[in-house]
């Protein structure tokens, strides 16, 4: 079966076809490259610093940006307000500023519950909107938008796995679906998508206390709860990418009470 | 005597107690990564005993 892995967006991407040309994924791996560069806060002349930099001012995006942002829109409602873009002043204030590895810097500032993204974030047409002293990271959200608009670029048979968010196409080289692992098992994924939150990855020590990515925005710092990890199957991967995200942050009392209903499959660790 | 007795017994009972309760936590260190739950699956998700070509995983 036709696969391909390769580093992008701070991780390792994974692409699978069957029935289908393996140029396909090369075409996948340059797509995710060229969007990688766009997307990224890192680069002071990406498309998603440019629109930072301008906060304040309304600034032209691309329809793919465009897209991205609506969808996060869309996130912060279906997350009840926990998974919020306009996290990027908390992620500096963490010391979080350029990529992990490169290493963090010091602790910039105390952490500040963040506004709520609408009022943060207009978009319009062409164009968007920050409030000023505000910016996005569009982090773990951006990489489930493009596994689901890669496993469509990949053909009728495909699986985009990008960093563990991952959306799968067809009946997979068997028929069946995609076989995935989740929680221990193998689960057979077939216009089904999955999405992994964790606390446990991009972590460091800051002062003598470990903090990691993975902010809450009712308080604007690393979350704390209980749970260390949620594994989501949902209908898309930017879906199961909010559920896991807002369930983590909810905690083992009710983050089932939350998935019931949305996730098709859940897992919580 | 017999309050002697009684006292050492007691004593002794509470030692290996103590003795137990610390042998069985050694051998029982809380897995931080444990799952809380076992997975749940909805009727639309099937688990199947078959190799995984990928999975899901925090990055």
């Amino acid at each position: 079966m036709p696969h391909r892995h390769f580093e992008a967006l701070g991780t390792t991407c994974s692409l699978f076809v069957a029935g289908a040309p393996a140029e396909r994924l090369e075409r996948g791996e340059a797509w995710v490259r060229a969007l990688q560069v766009r997307l990224t806060r890192f680069e002071p002349d990406s498309e998603l610093s440019r629109l930072n930099a301008a906060a304040g001012s309304w600034a032209p995006i691309s329809a793919e940006l465009e897209d991205l942002l609506r969808e996060a829109l869309r996130a912060w409602e279906l997350s009840g307000g926990l998974v919020n873009v306009a996290v990027l002043s908390a992620m500096h204030a963490i010391g979080y500023t350029r990529s992990l590895r490169e290493g963090p810097t010091a602790a910039a500032a105390l952490a500040m519950p963040l506004a709520p993204l609408p009022e943060v974030l207009e978009v319009a047409p062409g164009r968007a909107r920050l409030a000023p002293g505000t910016g996005l990271d569009l982090g773990g959200l951006a990489k489930g938008w493009m596994a689901d608009r890669l496993a469509e670029r990949l053909g009728e048979n495909a699986l985009a796995n990008l960093g563990g968010d991952l959306a799968a196409r067809g009946g997979g080289p068997e028929g069946e679906g995609w076989p995935v692992a989740f929680g221990g098992r193998t689960v057979l994924l077939r216009d089904q998508a999955a999405a992994t939150s964790s606390t446990r990855r991009r972590a460091w020590d800051l002062g003598g206390e470990r903090v990691h990515h993975l902010i809450d925005p009712r308080t604007g710092a690393p979350a704390r709860g209980d749970l260390g990890e949620v594994s989501v199957v949902a209908r898309s991967a930017v879906e199961a990418e909010v559920l896991a995200k807002a369930a983590l942050l909810l905690g083992a009392d009710e983050a089932p009470a939350y998935l019931a209903g949305k996730a098709l499959a859940w897992w919580l660790a | 005597m017999q309050a002697l007795v009684l006292k050492a017994a007691a004593t002794l009972l509470t030692l290996l107690s103590a003795a137990a309760s610390a042998a069985y936590v050694s051998a029982h260190v809380k897995n931080t990564t444990a799952p809380l739950h076992p997975p749940v699956f909805t009727a639309q998700v099937h688990a199947a005993n078959v190799e995984a070509v990928t999975s899901t995983y925090a990055s």
